[in-house]
Parts: structure tokens; sequence; C-alpha cells
């Protein structure tokens, strides 16, 4: 008897075409906050592990402040000293490490001038470790040699910075010659993409940043644990803090690369959540809509259930059929939802990938489709629940004296 | 002596208006035999429809009892009256009380729905009982596209749906001119002429009393005269 009773519903919620439209409106625009904003949230978290993941299990990253703060870390005012560095080439179980710095300059290209990110490597033993865990290559041109003034530019500098520039073209930095030896392959993300690498000596020639590291990195020597070799960089560290400036505190933040990844994916996490929760505070309110509706409707449609009743209908049919109606109101609700939030979400990493920043594909996953339909549905539901049972307890005289 | 299918034993019915009592109906007691052709007779606000409730088992009485086939119906469940509404007893209301959004087709079979019947069966079923009232052009019409006549065609058609013994009809042609009041009523008699269905029908019509042949009176709540004129009957 299911399917007349769901005939019945349906030719109810016909009959009140633009309430039920609204009501269902209601519980559309949560799902499609949850649908679109999960998936794309999901891509994103997919794209930024993707590119942690090239990196090889014995880096050791040190950043100078806190992990926890940051504001200063990206800031950028902290710098880990020569000293710094010494400590963290002394320390048990660090094979080579790989100082790296970086800062804004204007380049001269063909007329044009535009400030950008310069990143300073040591060629001599970060470019194995670039080349090998952050997979850096080469679109076109060669690597730059030692020693040489030579730069490499990221894949999108060629094609949104300085449109045109080729391998082999001068570029000025701060009145220096530079010549453009090759062009690298995409790094997944367009502010990656948008930066010159030079050597670290050329570098600190041309930004006047003599000493001093933003970022530092450490690889391990094989035999060694990853775990031990970070709490020995800490310790020498700490130690020549104290003895060099007489500070106790450890402004200085020693990752390996998979602490690292626990931490970008435990925040890309609780951002997730936190977009979830307050998604799902959208359909909840659908729900009061969809319980707004169903009282009115119970009432409006007292004497029909007093007829129903008259000619037959036992309590559970008339549930049944209250419950038909708000369910399919978090259903087909769930469904346009999920349409439209599948649509944004398409139309966002369309328009993410014709414009550029990162490469991020939406994550359209069986569960989040199964999670979201059902989700509304159970919302309907529940919201029917109460406003179903006022209609099948409804006495059948009192039912069909209501005018 | 044909056996007694419904019975009222000094019913009350008595509504609470904030402190004060007001007794609707006040001690009836009422046999409908089965076969019967009875009418209730009674100025407006005199209890009618309240005593049709009662006897079609839409409500419970204050105080008294109503018993069906012998049986109290007090201790049936309500899953149980309402089975027995829909399989024994057929309702035909003066509002015709149709459902509004279904076509004069569905609003027959959805008495066989409650009833469980499959669908190919009600169908058939249902299309009959419209061609036997004529109504068969207007299966597929909702109820506002239908005039009062048709609809309570429609209507009777309905309470016939499940084969009922019992018609009960409050005021069925009180929202009808006499010409169509003529035709509804007609029905409800050859219903008792030629399928012997015990017929309950209220009326203050004196014409339509005249089909009858157990006229109740009821006034102020109290039956005043319950007479049998088996010599007026016009059949
Ligand atoms: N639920 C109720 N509460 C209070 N009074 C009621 C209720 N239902 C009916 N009545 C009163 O009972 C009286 C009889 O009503 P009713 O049985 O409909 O009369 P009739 O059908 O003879 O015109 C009326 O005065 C009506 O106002
Ligand atoms: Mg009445």
């Amino acid at each position: 008897m299911l399917k007349e009773y769901f005939k019945v519903a349906i030719k109810s919620l016909r009959a009140r075409r633009l309430r039920s439209w609204l009501t269902i409106l209601g519980v559309v625009i949560g799902v499609f906050l949850i649908v679109s904003l999960m998936s794309l949230s999901e891509g994103i978290k997919t794209a930024i592990m993707q590119q942690l993941k090239m990196m090889g299990k014995d880096l050791i990253m040190i950043f100078p402040g806190e992990i926890t703060d940051m504001a200063t870390m990206m800031g950028g005012g902290l710098e880990l000293t020569e000293n710094d560095m010494g400590a963290i080439k002394k320390a048990e179980g660090v094979e080579t490490i790989v100082p790296l710095n970086y800062k804004a300059e204007a380049i001269r290209h063909e007329g044009r001038v535009k400030t950008i990110l310069i990143n300073g490597v040591s060629w001599k033993d970060g470019m194995d470790i670039l080349k090998n865990d952050f997979g850096w290559s080469l679109k076109e041109g060669d690597w730059p040699a030692i020693g040489k003034k030579e730069i490499i530019v990221g894949s999108a500098v060629p094609t949104d910075v300085f449109p045109g520039m080729m391998v082999g073209d001068e570029a000025v930095i701060n009145g220096r010659k530079f010549i453009v030896s090759g062009i690298l392959k995409s790094l997944g993300n367009k502010q990656d993409d948008s930066t010159v690498t030079v050597d670290l000596d050329i570098f600190k020639d041309i930004t006047g940043e003599k000493r001093g590291a933003k970022f530092v990195l450490a690889r391990v020597k094989n035999g060694y644990e990853v775990d031990e070799v970070v709490e020995n960089i800490k310790r020498n560290l700490l130690e020549t803090r104290k003895r060099v400036r007489g500070l106790d505190s450890p402004s200085f933040s020693v990752l390996s690369s998979e602490k690292v990844m626990d931490i970008v994916g435990s925040i890309l996490g609780m951002i997730q959540i936190a977009i979830f929760g307050f998604a799902s505070i959208a359909i909840v309110v659908g729900g009061v809509g969809i319980m707004n509706t169903m009282y009115t409707s119970v009432r409006e449609r007292t004497k029909e259930i007093g007829i129903m009743k008259a000619i037959g209908a036992k309590n559970s049919a008339i549930n049944t059929i209250f419950l038909i109606e708000s369910g399919f109101f978090g259903l087909f609700g769930g469904l346009g939802g999920m349409v439209l939030g599948l649509g944004l979400a398409k139309a966002v990493e369309f328009a993410v990938k014709t414009t550029g920043g990162l490469y991020l594909q939406a994550s359209i996953t069986p569960q989040l489709i199964i999670f979201s339909l059902g989700f509304s549905f159970l919302v309907g539901c529940i919201s029917g629940f109460l406003p179903a049972r006022q209609a099948s307890k409804l006495k059948p005289v009192d039912a069909l004296r209501y005018e | 002596m044909p056996e007694t299918v419904i019975k009222l034993e000094n019913v009350w019915k008595i509504y609470q208006l904030g402190k004060i009592d007001l007794p609707v109906l006040s001690g009836v007691s009422l046999e409908v035999k089965l076969g019967s052709f009875v009418t209730i007779m009674g100025p407006s606000g005199s209890g009618k429809s309240t005593l049709m409730y009662l006897i079609g088992l839409l409500d419970v009485p204050t105080k008294g009892k109503v018993y069906l086939d012998g049986k109290d119906v007090s201790n049936f469940s309500e899953n149980m009256l309402a089975k027995i509404r829909g399989q024994k007893i057929g309702f035909v209301f003066q509002q015709f009380n149709l459902l509004p959004n279904l076509t004069a087709l569905e609003n027959v079979m959805m008495p066989m729905i409650f009833q469980g019947m499959p669908e190919n069966e009600r169908q058939e079923r249902a299309k009959k009982l419209l061609a036997s009232f004529d109504m068969e052009k207007r299966s597929h019409h909702k109820p506002n596209e239908l005039s009062g006549g048709e609809q309570q065609r429609v209507a009777i058609a309905r309470s016939l749906a499940n084969d009922p013994e019992i018609i009960v009809a409050d005021e069925p042609t009180g929202n009808l001119d006499s010409g169509t009041g003529k035709i509804i009523m007609d029905a409800l008699t050859k219903l008792h002429k030629e399928q012997k269905k015990t017929i309950i029908v209220v009326t203050h019509d004196p014409t339509i009393a005249d089909y009858s042949e157990n006229i109740v009176h009821i006034r102020d709540g109290q039956i005043i005269k319950n007479h049998f004129q088996e010599a007026k009957v016009l059949w």
C-alpha cells in the first residue's frame, strides 16, 4: 500500500505547489552548502597532501618560530641564523642541510617590471632535494650551472608574469643581469609557479640578506631514525641559542616531513569539520522549515484526515502519508542541493583550472552523495515525525467537524 | 425477526464548554435492524449528526453503550474501529466530503486501498460503481470540477466501495436542489431494495422521510418519537 500512500502524498504536495517548492528550497540550500563545500575542501586537501607526499620521509624541516604561531612564521620576521645552521649541521644523524630563503624583488624583462618572489637555494646541496623530494623538473632548458648568473623560473612566469619569456632571455634583478636557464614544470599551485629561483650565494648578493635563512631542510643519514634526529637537532639548537643569546625559549620548530603532513592534514581536517558543522546547521534549519510546513498542512487538511478515517484509514496510514510527504521534502531537497552543489564544485574546479591557482579537483565521492541524500531524508523524516503523529492521533469526529 | 446490527443503550454525549456541561445527546436508546431503512428527523442542532457519528463508530459516547452485532464497541481498539468503519459502514455526508486532490475514481478507490485490495481489482470495482451511478464519464474529474449532485453520487459510490452492510447518510440532500436530491434518495432506496443494505439517513425533509419504514424524531438530544410506518412506504 506504500505505493498508494506515496501517490496520495505527492498529490497533496502538488496541490500546494509554491509552499512545497519553498520548503524544498530550504533543504536545497543546506545540502548545496554541504556538497559544494565538502567536495571542494576535500579536493583542496587532496591537492595539498599530494604535494606534500612527494617529500622524502628522511627530510626534516626547521623553521624559526613556533608552529602554533602561524602569523609570525608566515610573516617572515623571524630567521634562522648562521649559528643555528651550524648547530643543525652538527646534530647527530644529519647528512646535509639546505638553507632556503626568499624575498620579493622587482624583476625587469624586456622593459616590463614586476615584483615577484625570489627563492634562494644552495644549488650544491639543494638541487637533489628539490628534484627528488619536491618534484621539481624542467619543462625547457637546463638547470643553472653553479657560479653562473643564471636563474630558473616557475611555469607560470613565462605565461602570466612575463608573457613570452623564453629560455636564454635576459632578466634584471636589482641592476644585475641574469640569463633564464630553464623553465620548470608546474609545482602544483600557482603561487609556487610564479617564483624565480637562484643559487643562495647569488640571492644573498642581490637581496643584501647575507646571513640566515627562512627555512632549513636537513636530510637524515642512512641508519638513523628520523624522530631521533629531530630530537638531536632540537637539542643542539637549544644549546646554541642559550650559549649565544642567553635565550631559553625555543622559538624554532623542527618537524619531520611526516609530522608536517600530519599537521597540515589535521588543520585541513578541522576546517572541514567546521564547514561541515555549519552546513549541517543549514540542513537542520531546512528541517525546521519542513516541520513548519507539515504542521500547517496538518491543520489545513484536518477535515481530509477526518474523511480518510471515516472511510477506514488506520492511524498508521495517516502517519505514513504525512511522513512520506516530509521525507519527500528532505530527499527531494537533498537531491536538488546535491545537483546544484556538484554543479558549483565543478564550476569552481573549472574556473580555478582556467585562471590558475591551485590545481584542484572537486572530490565527489559516493559517500558524500549517499550521506547528503541520507541525511536530508532523515532530517525530513524527523521533522515530519511530530506533525504526522499529531495528524494520526486526531479524533475522527473532531477532524470531520473541523472547518 | 431480523437481527439487530446497531444498538444504542442510554447513550449520552456531553461536551464541556468551560465549566458548563453541554449535553448534546441525553439518554438516547435506539436499535437498528439488519436491512432496515431508518430516517432520523429533527431540527438543526438537535444532535442528529452527533448521533450519526456514534452509530458510524466515528465517536464514542460520554455515557452509555454502543453495540455492533451485539458487541460493545468500547472494547475495540482504534485500529479495529478503523477497520470496521472501512469494511462494514459506508458514509455519505451533507458536504460530500470527497478528497479534493483526488479524481472521482481515486476517491472511490480510497476505501479499498485502506483495506489492502489489489490495484486491478479495486480499479475495476470503482469503475463499476461509478458506472452504476452514471458517473463513468466523470471518473477522471476532481471534486471541484463536479456539480453537487455529481459529487454526492461519487460519494455514494465511495460509500459502497467495500460493500458495507450499513450506509450512514447525514443529510445527503441538504446541499442539493430538490430534483438532484431526489436522484440521490432514489439511489439510496435502490440500495436498500435491491442490495438489502441497512440504511440510516438523517434529514429534516418530510418528503424524504416518506421513503422510510422507521422514523426517529429527535429534539434537544432526546428521541421524542420512534415509529414504524410500513403502510406509507412508497415502493
Ligand atoms: N465538539 C463540540 N463541542 C461543543 N459542542 C458541540 C460539539 N459538536 C457539536 N456540538 C453541539 O452539539 C449540538 C448538536 O450538534 P449536531 O449533532 O451537529 O446537530 P444537528 O446535526 O442535529 O444539526 C449543537 O448545538 C452543536 O453546537
Ligand atoms: Mg448535522
